[in-house]
């Protein structure tokens, strides 16, 4: 690739083409982008041109690994670009969407100004204000199922029931324990709010005659679900994935699930639509089975999430039967880990409800003495318990 | 020239005829950086170079320590303008990015003029002598003749509504201040943001950035960052402590050591009259590199003669 005999503009088309061809979102604007930049860095060699495109071109780092192959494929000339669709060669990045659906309309806004963000639905879902009337509802939503949909463990229930179970699983809202944020509100605080007692004082002539003082706004914790699903958990991951859904869309939560490896599921299960989202986030977590890497998975959710600050002072929700492959001692070391972080950690075990269960397994009992509030969530009754340990503390 | 998105701000590479002649290619930039410094590699310069030409906010990404923060304040002295950074957290709010106004000193000058019997309009009091810039608003009033450089640390941290609030006010490349009216750029600002991924950025944010990620640098350029930035230090030091600090991050570590880390563990060596890595030197600095006490467990486990790299061929 000596010299480019193309133009800038049929360049940067002709290259986003390619890449959109194999998957990778390239929006119009982006491929103008690269058009008006490669005027400024005529792409002299292959490097420089690979620079240019990636820096105007890849929004994220998830996308780099299929950007360099369809680009190699374009410019090595190796295969053609339209059948390195999904380079399966590459691991998938933590975070990375395949793009197998068509862009959805609010994603297509003309207006970026003006676009709601699209991870989760903020408006209109309940703050922490009106929690108690939500969970009045909620209360009352499930005092009218059946007495069976309350008790029978999910394991046993008909597809049937299930749908009805995940609709009131749905409208569980979990509301986590407030912090004091940085920001201020007039109230009975110790600090003088500076401007509004010159505001008030401005009124009244330039006199102070009243001190406002600044009280801490409480704001909700960050809530984070780390949901198994290995081959023990089946019979409940689908009710879980339901919780952990309407955790993100209601309570802006942070979804993980885990096997033998950490997958981010908030960018999945965001948005609106329920059975959508549970379609995208059931396409990460099918085909699993086998053992749960318990100590290992904590651990890469704790450096790669964790540790950044996803968990400090979040309240923590673990969703697994705590059957580790693990060492136990390992166990015990990532969670004595992630109890430094967080706030709160709730374990969510649906074989605690079995009779004659005792944590005495492995995993469970080196991770029993780190949590906070242990609860079985093995049925619609049980996710209350669920519900109130994670609004507790 | 295809029409500019309303996000790319007011000002294209063309209007600032100054810093094209600066910057007239990614060499000319390369060079310059190393000149106050900073070294970069070709991805690296490209996307500064995009971001200073293009006038388009650059998206940093990568792990701590690899010098995403230096890199716009590299920038910053390259260009010879004034940086601005503002450190974003959980529940910062806009009047931090912005302005406030000073009202202690408000307040003064009303019980001054009544001291002296004079009238003050409320027009007086909100003056541009009372406003207190904050970063974003600095960098989109600063002067000229060339952009002043804006740094948004760890705009991750922020909610979602303050990075909205932000870009919204980048984009159109001017702050309305109701008692004073708009502040438009006259030069918009180089705007660099960095992130360490604690969430997701909206679609909007990244849509409007360039983005690059920066990798870690092989040990010998990590050898070359840290003599040029611990001056005196010795060459066969270096060469030992970046390998050593290579031979970490091989190790499953909480916190692998980056080049921060590899500069302040070379400047606690060479304060002590270290001149070649020996076990008890290490033995002695651990503090500076490892900054975890799991990581200290596991690097105490193999040994600081393993660290000192005894036994090399």
């Amino acid at each position: 690739m000596a010299d480019l005999p193309v133009a800038p503009g049929p360049l940067a088309v002709g290259l986003s083409a390619a890449l959109q061809r194999a998957g990778l979102p390239v929006t119009a604007d982006r491929a103008a982008r690269l058009a008006r930049a490669l005027r400024l860095v005529p792409p002299v060699d292959r490097d420089s041109l690979y620079w240019t495109a990636r820096v105007t071109l890849v929004p994220t780092r998830a996308q780099l690994p299929l950007f360099d192959a369809v680009f190699s494929a374009v410019f090595d000339g190796r295969l053609d670009p339209a059948d390195s669709r999904g380079d399966d060669a590459a691991p998938p990045a933590v975070g990375s969407e395949p793009r197998t659906r068509p862009v959805p309309p609010d994603r297509r806004r003309s207006d970026p100004a003006t676009s709601a963000p699209d991870d989760g639905p903020r408006a209109g879902s309940p703050g922490a204000g009106d929690a108690d009337g939500a969970e009045r509802e909620t209360v009352l939503a499930v005092a009218s199922a059946q007495e069976r949909l309350g008790t029978t463990a999910f394991a046993e229930l008909e597809p049937g029931e299930l749908a009805e179970v995940r609709d009131l699983v749905r409208r569980l809202v979990l509301a986590t324990p407030q912090r004091l944020s940085r920001r201020s509100r007039p109230g009975q605080g110790r600090r003088i709010d500076v401007r509004r007692t010159v505001a008030a004082a401005q009124r009244r002539g330039g006199d102070v005659e009243r001190l406002v003082f600044a009280e801490r706004r409480p704001r909700a914790r960050r809530l984070v679900l780390l949901c198994d699903v290995s081959g023990s958990m089946q019979p409940y991951s689908r009710v879980f994935l339901t919780l952990l859904q309407g955790a993100v869309a209601d309570a802006s939560a942070e979804a993980f699930v885990f096997a033998t490896g950490v997958t981010r599921l908030t960018r999945q299960l965001a948005g609106r639509d329920v059975d959508a989202a549970l379609a995208r986030a059931a396409a990460v977590c099918t085909g699993w089975s086998g053992g749960t890497r318990l100590a290992a998975s904590i651990e890469e959710f704790l450096a790669v999430f964790g540790r950044r600050g996803m968990a400090r002072g979040a309240v923590v929700v673990v969703l697994s039967d705590g059957w580790a492959t693990d060492p136990p001692e390992e166990v015990a070391a990532a969670m004595a880990r992630l109890r430094r972080l967080a706030h709160r950690i709730v374990w969510v075990n649906p074989r605690a409800a079995a009779p004659g269960f005792a944590p005495r397994v492995g995993g469970m009992a080196a991770a029993l003495p780190f949590c906070d509030a242990f609860v079985s969530g093995h049925s619609l009754a049980a996710l209350q318990e669920v519900v109130a340990a994670v609004r507790a503390g | 020239m295809p029409p500019s998105d309303p996000g790319s701000g007011a000002g294209t590479g063309e209007r600032d005829d100054d810093v094209a002649q600066l910057l007239p290619d990614i060499a000319a930039l390369a060079a310059g950086l190393d000149a106050v410094d900073y070294l970069t590699d070709l991805g690296l310069a490209t996307a500064l170079f995009l971001a200073v030409r293009l006038r388009q906010p650059l998206l940093l990404e990568g792990e701590p320590g690899v010098g995403k923060t230096a890199a716009a304040q590299a920038l910053a002295r390259l260009l010879q303008t004034p940086l601005f950074r503002l450190q974003c957290y959980e529940g910062i709010d806009a009047a931090e990015a912005l302005y406030e106004w000073d009202h202690p000193r408000q307040l003064l000058a009303v019980r001054l003029a009544e001291a002296r019997h004079a009238e003050v309009a409320e027009a007086d009091l909100y003056g541009p002598q009372y406003l207190l810039r904050r970063p974003l608003l600095a960098a989109i009033a600063h002067p000229g003749p060339r952009p002043a450089v804006l740094l948004l640390d760890e705009i991750d941290r922020a909610d979602a509504e303050f990075e909205a609030f932000t870009f919204q006010a980048l984009a159109e490349a001017a702050v309305s201040i109701p008692e004073l009216g708009t502040v438009r750029a006259t030069h918009p600002p180089v705007v660099v943001l960095t992130s360490n991924r604690t969430r997701d950025l909206h679609d909007a944010l990244t849509r409007r950035c360039l983005y690059h990620w920066i990798d870690h640098p092989a040990p010998e350029r990590v050898a070359e960052i840290v003599r040029r930035r611990v001056p005196g230090s010795d060459e066969p030091l270096v060469h030992d402590a970046t390998a050593a600090i290579g031979r970490l991050r091989a190790l499953d570590l909480v916190k692998p050591p980056g080049i921060a880390e590899a500069i302040d563990w070379v400047t606690a060596l060479s304060l002590l009259g270290v001149r070649r890595l020996d076990p008890a030197a290490v033995a002695a600095t651990w503090g500076a590199v490892l900054k975890n006490r799991d990581d200290l467990d596991v690097a105490a486990d193999r040994g600081a003669a393993w660290l000192a790299g005894a036994g090399r061929g």
